[in-house]
């Protein structure tokens, strides 16, 4: 059957004679409709903020949530569809509980997101293991963690690609955001420096004003791991904002 | 489970220089039960001879009991002290009276000879197959551990001191790797003109 | 077939199923010692291979390097230990190749802990004695039963002999039941002849222990290795 050049984008595993996969591509673009979250890795940890779209002043702010802890030593912070990242947090923390049964001790960063990354590419034809899912996850993931190689901060895309990075931007403002991190970042950069330069980042790139209840701060230390931000903490940022 | 493990138990005797020595645990229970801490095996039958009787404790003393009378009779009959080397016939034939319903106890005598003072040990198993070594005899259910301690602690011509040293530290660290064995230990040192017997202070667990 | 007393009659043929069964395991014998200290390991077993009475091989190696600083030695029935050796092997390499690292000792521990569990009711029948570095560089071994209960210690006896021997290591490397103990680290010349003296010991009276020893000594320059002869009767 001839398929017209439109059609190339319906099908999950079919390429465009351009070599390109459509869905694959739409679903990154559905990340950039997404709220924007930052992450910033230096030598101390790494931070991780997000902004919560709070819709309707009827909403309970503190139930959507945009960062969750994944293992004591790994924290995620998702833009995109909601209801997707649901699915891929949960197979992350399998795969760090399922490290630790097996081999008693954390399971590095990488190998977690590598473990997330091999559901994300599941879309497309069904096999052995059963249904397959129909469409690619329409998320991109921020792991912030600590193993044996200290800090680290890994992106990844509904692709299934994922990348370390010292400091990235996901989400609506991201191009904005990141281009600001290249500007601010720096090697020997503190954690709380890095702390206020993702919220005076995320100020930046916010549609609506920045408050401590519109935004999720994470840190990731050796020290204490992983550590939410009470509302208190992120008010005591905000001020120190100029 | 073995009948002979039922109450547990552990047993070892040893030769030294004109000199023998005999050394049981003190536990008595009721398989993983401890049931008493001050339960005697070895048994003096003469000033230098002395039997253990590790194994099923009703048939410990049934058999304790027999072999007296038949030691006494002998004794009385004969007019003259036993022999540990017949003491020991003595025992090995009571025992195979009972082939095909044995009393469940596996012997270990040890003593020295009245006249001569040779030292001498031997043990059996419950239906009285005698075994004579020159250096060391185990029996109960801590045997496995008690050859591999003896086996490597024990030497050639111990004199008393260092014998009771090697007995003791060979059936402590033996019966504390036996769950029902142990809970103090009795060592009966025997020589020619004294007999020494310790009560041993070991882990009660 | 006779006929006996009122028994009516019965076909020479089964005509009913009759139940038979056959015995998977076999017990091969030997034996393995560990010995570790502050900053080696020593590990040695027997090389005799036996069933019953009669002996397969006088030089069989039971000890297997699993990575540079790991080595597990097995005893019992031997083609479980040959099956689970070689997918030891492959979950290292498997391992190495999804994490980008060499699993640890204290990796490996729990690894084949898990991996013995998994097999819980049709169990390898073997004896495992895990030895090797640990992440601080210090010596550890590690005894497993056949369904995986795993137990850190200092130094163990397993196998056919693991009774006879193991009240000795407590005597004399756990200093168990001395009036005055040792305080000082234990070193590698004592480790070694120790565990020379408790396999010459085992030989004298465990009759699937003997032929020789194979000894591996494990330090962070890396493992050497040592035989030493036993009783062959």
């Amino acid at each position: 059957m001839f398929l017209t050049r439109s059609e190339y984008d319906r099908g999950v595993n079919t390429f465009s004679p351009e070599g390109r996969l459509f869905q694959v591509e739409y679903a990154i673009e559905a990340i950039k409709l997404g709220s924007t979250a930052i992450g910033i890795c230096t030598s101390e940890g790494v931070v991780l903020a997000v902004e919560k779209r709070i819709t309707s002043p009827l909403m309970e702010p503190t139930t959507i949530e945009k960062i969750v802890e994944v293992d004591k030593h790994i924290g995620c912070a998702v833009s995109g569809l909601m209801a997707d990242s649901r699915t891929m947090i949960d197979r992350a923390r399998v795969e760090c509980q399922n490290h630790w049964f097996v081999y008693n001790e954390n399971i590095t960063i990488e190998s977690c997101a590598q473990g997330v990354s091999n559901l994300a590419i599941q879309f497309g034809d069904s096999d052995d293991d059963g249904a397959a899912m129909s469409r690619p996850f329409g998320v991109a993931i921020l792991f912030a963690g600590i193993d044996e190689k200290g800090p680290q901060l890994y992106h990844m895309d509904p692709s299934g690609t994922f990348v370390q990075f010292d400091a990235k931007a996901i989400g609506s403002g991201s191009e904005g955001a990141q281009q600001s991190l290249q500007e601010v970042y720096h090697r020997s950069m503190t954690l709380e420096e890095a702390t206020t330069a993702a919220l005076t980042i995320l100020k930046q790139v916010m549609e609506e004003k920045l408050n401590s209840s519109n935004v999720e701060v994470m840190t990731m230390t050796p020290k204490d791991m992983f550590h939410m931000f009470t509302k208190e903490q992120v008010e005591e940022v905000i001020t120190k904002l100029s | 489970m073995s009948i002979l493990a039922y109450n547990g138990g552990a047993m070892v005797a040893m030769k030294g220089e004109n000199c023998v020595a005999i050394a049981a645990d003190r536990r008595f229970g009721i398989q993983a039960q401890t049931v008493a801490t001050n339960f005697e095996k070895v048994f003096e039958m003469g000033p230098h001879l002395f039997v253990g009787l590790p194994g099923l404790a009703t048939d410990t003393q049934t058999v304790m009991e027999k072999l007296r009378f038949r030691k006494n009779l002998y004794e009385l009959k004969e007019n003259r002290r036993i022999s540990p080397k017949v003491f020991a016939a003595m025992i090995s034939n009571m025992l195979y009276e009972k082939r095909f319903g044995p009393f469940f106890v596996e012997p270990v005598v040890a003593g020295l000879a009245p006249d001569t003072f040779e030292p001498y040990i031997c043990n059996m198993d419950l239906i009285g197959c005698l075994n004579e070594p020159s250096d060391f005899v185990v029996g109960g259910t801590a045997s496995a551990q008690l050859y591999g301690m003896c086996e490597s602690l024990w030497e050639p011509n111990l004199a008393p001191d260092d014998l009771f040293e090697t007995i003791s530290q060979a059936l402590i660290n033996a019966f504390d790797r036996d769950a029902i064995s142990g809970w103090g230990a009795t060592v009966y040192i025997v020589e020619k003109d004294k007999v020494t017997i310790r009560n041993l202070k070991t882990r009660m667990d | 077939m006779m006929q006996t007393g009122i028994r009516p009659y019965y076909p020479d043929y089964s005509t009913v199923p009759v139940e038979r069964q056959i015995n998977p395991y076999a017990d091969n014998g030997g034996s393995v010692v560990a010995i570790a200290g502050k900053d080696f390991v020593v590990i040695g077993a027997d090389t005799r291979l036996s069933s019953g009475f009669s002996i397969y091989t006088r030089n069989q190696n039971k000890l297997f390097p699993l990575s540079e600083t790991t080595v597990l030695g097995c005893s019992g029935c031997w083609c479980d230990t040959l099956t689970l050796t070689r997918i030891l092997k492959s979950r290292m390499q498997m391992y190495h190749q999804e994490h980008n690292k060499n699993m640890s000792t204290t990796a490996a521990a729990q690894m084949l802990s898990t991996m013995l569990y998994y097999k819980r009711f049709f169990p390898y029948y073997i004896s495992n004695i895990l030895v090797g570095l640990d992440n601080e560089g210090k010596g550890c071994v590690y005894s497993y039963d056949p369904v995986g209960h795993c137990e850190k210690a200092t130094y163990r006896a397993g196998g056919s002999a693991g009774a006879l021997l193991q009240p000795l290591l407590d005597n004399q490397i756990g200093q168990k039941n001395l009036q005055k103990p040792s305080q000082e680290d234990l070193t590698q010349e004592k480790a070694l002849s120790t565990l020379k003296d408790v396999f010459i010991s085992a030989a004298e009276r465990d009759i699937y222990t003997g032929d020789s020893v194979l000894i591996k000594i494990i330090t962070k320059d890396g493992t050497k290795e040592e035989t030493f002869d036993l009783r062959r009767d």
